[in-house]
């Protein structure tokens, strides 16, 4: 229309047709092969228990935060597992593909992945563990926990917060269509200018990129307000600012980064979209382009986006270690400041992902320096989080280990943060794999604290523990798979080594890339004994019941509620007395939740509204990917329609009435607390 | 810490892996073998600030191994649920990373002024480096260097030859996309911008030949983008210069175009051109800013299978 556009198109099926399935591609063949049997494993499953009304009516449907939360936690392990395979797929890659004598596979002049193939699994790997599989994973957990955490009995908008994760989904979707329809981005996940402009990736592999990440951000966003809403107005009684559990402080800072820094991604995506789309010029190299801008409005979102991460992963380990550790927090008030400020300081760094686009001396120093100061709030929270300990007494189990490998993991991410920030040495490795080690320490510091948090609050959604056997397999060969691959990676990175490469001409490096394939294969080890965890603990799900308060020392209100918790979360709300309430109720001998009148609950109702905003943003954005203008033109007015409609309906809550309430209360088996081990 | 210590510890560090597998001559450890001016001061204060990180690391990790062992459950630490405040220790956890970081922020400054690509104060206050400087032109295309010699009017693809010991001066630009050129044993990164000019400064100390690279992702021919760099001593240099400036091969305006189209360097076959239209590089900016692009063809992205085997042809036809 606008643009020039290569390659066919035509007004019924735009930019699709067959030659857009890649049949001919023996990978691609297998994994749609792989995607297959298990689609039909699980539509076959769903229809032979009979569970698809049950599914729609209290998944699909609802709009209780902790089932919500446990959705995006799914999807966020289907991701991860997904993102995985790419990882395999790089490293082995890199292993065959060295020097000018390495062996060619399938097509390939060097390993088994052509330039373009390698460059959409590096792409996809990127977008997918940040944004799809880390990101919905914290989201997750925070929207189990932060409402328990504060005795709120759902989040601020629960319709709000069903959508958010519906959009998320769809957009989880599209990545995933990606590989059997089309293709993906092939420059790496935070893109690059002028090279996603259209005469460089004439294809539709960007606008997937573009549209997927775009829809994700929509739904972060709206997952923002909502836990900041939640957090400012959901509270408890008597629970003020300096009473909240720290991860809830942390919650709250995260989803201020989020809430500020997310629209500037949608603007700058939406620029690419404008020069791919209409033609303008907002990113190219002519015509009054400026392709620093990308970077600039991007790394402005990019860089608060890694403390989005982290700071929730930091709470984390600020709930676990006290817990493990029979100890209150070391230096709350100063952890509280110390989120702050690397939520604050997060916005003043952008710049260090371009040092070496040849700016001032001056302009480099000071975002060096100001890169640098982000350490002294975590190297902060790193001395807290050991003072906790100190003068506890440490407990070893799971999520504890989980928690001190993310500890330890942060004291090499953060070193190697620092060397980063020194602006020169940066110059030596800026584009090489030991910026890619670095953040890859972070990135599994974040995965470490994930871990420990499921681990953690598991018995908390499901109303059972984990077994520990397997769990401590798959944690042991979590630490070897990431000793394996990322100490070659640092030496690589001394070397020189960059990144993306999809044949590697220096022979010397060989030996490393060859090491690393040992840590893939501890990795592959380790995945086994997730799932055998996993497996076990279901099985075994009777066995490992527990009461309110499974870990026995935990401090804080969700462990006051049942577990599983109800759809009310509490029967009554909570007043609070003090910081870590729950372990100064069992202090004061108030553990017992008491069961004189219960009232009714007012709750939102369940509503398939979300689910069909997301299926209608899924086609829409499909469409706007192929050019299919009328089904774009269809999916945008069935959207705006439908948020019409729904802006009608009145009869969106429902009241459990007192007597269900005595029932659900009179029937757990765990009105009273556990107690507390020796 | 010493020079020698982390580079001790650190080729210590690789020998075991190196020994199970082989082996090599060389170290390909190219950050920690610097051969420039440049490199050199870079490589000093990557030290520095390693071994001031390693103070402050070290300690904490041993603090924090000691806090989990010692008051393990069933150990000997004494218990103390309550304790969870200290002014002192507050005092010191803030204190230490903010002492840390103004000596790091101090060094760093100090450091990105000595190897700003545009002055840099190493090379300008150290006499070591003599004689009138070389210019370079830089040019990257879709997936090759072009070397320009202004002075010299000769050019040189994906290969590099520059006097040991002279400063040269680099003007880079890009004809499409984003490239970062690097020579990592002689000077760190610098952004090669389509519609724009950077620049860059080097000096190599030795003799000897030096691998360089594109850092930044370009598009697939980026891991066959690299140039060898060749130091050699000034009567070579002249002497290169002179068999180049016989070369029949000459590059125009007209001809750059032909040459700036998108091609593979795969098995790269270098070039040099005997003649070179002066002011090709400001030329090929201004071009560039007002909208020329040289097009990726439809079938390196999107028809992958046929792609590859079109390749694969190619390659078995000797055309790489």
């Amino acid at each position: 229309m606008f643009v020039h556009l290569q390659g066919p198109w035509n007004p019924v099926w735009g930019r699709l047709s067959l030659q857009a399935i890649p049949y001919q591609n023996p990978i691609l063949l297998g994994t749609f092969t792989f995607a297959m049997i298990a689609a039909l494993a699980i539509v076959g499953a769903v229809v032979y228990f009979r569970a698809g009304p049950y599914l729609w009516r209290e998944w699909f449907t609802t709009v209780d935060h902790k089932k919500i939360g446990v959705m995006y936690c799914l999807l966020g392990l289907v991701m991860l597992f997904r993102g995985f395979a790419d990882a395999l797929m790089i490293r082995t890659q890199q292993a065959i593909a060295v020097g000018p004598h390495s062996p060619g596979y399938l097509g390939a002049l060097h390993g088994y992945l052509t330039p373009f193939h390698i460059g959409q699994v590096y792409t996809a790997h990127g977008l997918i563990m940040v944004v799809f599989a880390a990101t919905p994973l914290l989201v997750g957990i925070m929207n189990i926990v932060v409402p328990l955490q504060i005795g709120a009995r759902d989040m601020a908008y629960p319709y709000l917060n069903a959508l958010g994760f519906w959009l998320t989904a769809a957009a989880g979707a599209l990545v995933m269509l990606s590989l059997f329809v089309g293709n993906f981005a092939h420059g790496g996940w935070y893109g690059f200018l002028p090279l996603f402009e259209l005469p460089y990736s004439p294809g539709v592999g960007v606008d997937y990129w573009m549209w997927a990440f775009q829809l994700s951000a929509v739904g972060t966003t709206m997952g923002s307000i909502n836990l900041i809403a939640t957090i400012v107005k959901m509270r408890a009684p008597g629970m003020t600012w300096m009473r909240m559990p720290i991860f809830t402080w942390a919650s709250l800072s995260t989803n201020l980064i989020a809430l500020t820094s997310f629209p500037v991604l949608m603007v700058s995506l939406a620029l690419i979209g404008l020069d791919r789309y209409f033609g303008t010029h907002f990113y190219t190299a002519g015509q009054g382009g400026n392709l620093m801008l990308y970077n600039d409005l991007f790394w402005v979102w990019g860089h608060p986006e890694v403390y989005f991460l982290i700071l929730p992963a930091f709470g984390m380990m600020s709930e676990i270690i006290p817990t493990f550790s029979e100890k209150t927090l070391f230096g709350y008030a100063t952890m509280v400041v110390a989120s702050f400020a690397i939520g604050g300081v997060s916005w003043g760094v952008w710049l260090h992902h371009f040092f070496t686009m040849a700016a001032e001396p001056s302009v480099n120093s000071f975002y060096s320096v100001t890169t640098m100061l982000v350490g002294i709030p975590t190297g902060v929270k790193v001395f807290n989080w050991i003072f906790t300990m100190y003068r506890g007494r440490v407990r070893f189990e799971l999520p504890m280990l989980w928690a001190l490998l993310a500890l330890f993991l942060l004291l090499v991410g953060g070193m190697t943060g620092m060397m980063n920030a020194f602006a020169t040495s940066d110059y030596m490795w800026h584009n090489g794999v030991f910026v890619v080690a670095h953040f890859h320490m972070m990135v599994l510091l974040i995965a470490a604290s994930i871990f420990g948090g499921v681990e953690y609050w598991f018995p908390k959604v499901f109303g059972f523990k984990l077994e520990q056997r397997w769990g401590k397999w798959f944690f042991w060969f979590m630490v070897l798979g990431t000793a394996w691959v990322f100490v070659p990676m640092f030496i690589l990175g001394f070397a020189g080594m960059t990144r993306r490469l999809d044949y590697i001409p220096v022979t010397q490096w060989a030996p490393y890339l060859r090491v690393m394939l040992v840590g893939m294969a501890f990795y592959v080890m380790a995945l086994g004994f997730f799932v055998a965890h996993l497996y076990v603990s279901l099985r075994d799900r009777v066995k490992n019941r527990v009461g309110a308060d499974p870990w026995g020392t935990t401090r804080n209100l969700e462990w006051m509620t049942h577990s599983p918790v109800p759809a009310y979360n509490f029967a009554y709300i909570p007043h609070v007395h003090a910081r870590d309430e729950w372990a100064w109720r069992k202090e004061h001998g108030m553990a017992s939740l008491g069961n004189e009148s219960f009232e009714d609950i007012h709750m939102p109702r369940n509503t398939g509204v979300p689910v069909l905003l997301g299926g209608l943003a899924f086609v829409l954005c499909f469409a706007l990917v192929w050019r299919i203008w009328w089904l774009a033109a269809a999916g945008l007015g069935a959207v705006v329609l439908v948020i019409i409609l729904r802006s009608f309906a009145r009869d969106t809550d429902e009241v459990i009435p007192a007597k269900t309430v005595a029932g659900v209360e009179g029937g757990a088996q765990d009105a009273l607390p556990a107690p507390a081990r020796g | 810490m010493s020079k020698r210590g982390i580079k001790g510890a650190l080729k210590a560090l690789c020998a075991p892996l190196l020994l199970t597998l082989g082996g090599c001559a060389k170290s390909g450890l190219f950050l920690l073998e610097p051969q420039g001016v440049i490199s050199r001061v870079t490589y000093h204060y990557f030290r520095l600030d390693v071994g001031i990180m390693l103070l402050i690391i070290i300690p904490t990790a041993l603090l924090a191994i000691f806090a989990m062992w010692r008051y393990r459950k069933g150990g000997r630490g004494d218990y103390r649920p309550e304790w969870s405040h200290s002014y002192l220790i507050e005092a010191v956890v803030w204190g230490i990373p903010l002492i840390t970081v103004g000596v790091l922020s101090y060094l760093s400054i100090k450091a990105i002024y000595e190897v700003n690509p545009y002055n840099p104060g190493a090379i300008s206050s150290k006499g070591s480096a003599s004689g009138k400087p070389l210019d370079v032109d830089v040019i990257a295309t879709d997936w090759r260097w072009l070397f320009i010699y202004p002075g010299q009017k000769i050019a040189s693809v994906d290969r590099l030859v520059i006097p040991a010991g002279v400063p040269v001066r680099f003007r880079l630009t890009s004809t499409s996309v984003v490239n970062d050129f690097i020579i990592p044993q002689l000077v760190g990164m610098i952004d090669v911008m389509p519609g724009m000019r950077t620049k860059q400064t080097l000096v190599a100390d030795r003799v000897g030949r030096y691998v360089g690279y594109s850092a930044d992702y370009s598009g697939a021919g980026l891991s066959w983008m690299n140039f060898e760099t060749k130091a050699v001593t000034r009567a070579q240099f002249a002497r290169w210069v002179k068999k180049t400036q016989a070369a029949p091969q000459a590059l125009t305006y007209a001809g750059f175009n032909r040459f700036a189209k998108p091609y593979l360097a795969v098995y790269h076959h270098r070039m040099v051109f005997g003649h070179v239209q002066s002011g090709l590089l400001d030329h090929v900016v201004e071009e560039v800013m007002s909208g020329k692009v040289w097009r990726t063809p439809m079938a390196m992205t999107e028809n992958m299978v046929r792609y590859m085997k079109k390749q694969q042809a190619n390659v078995k036809a000797g055309e790489y």
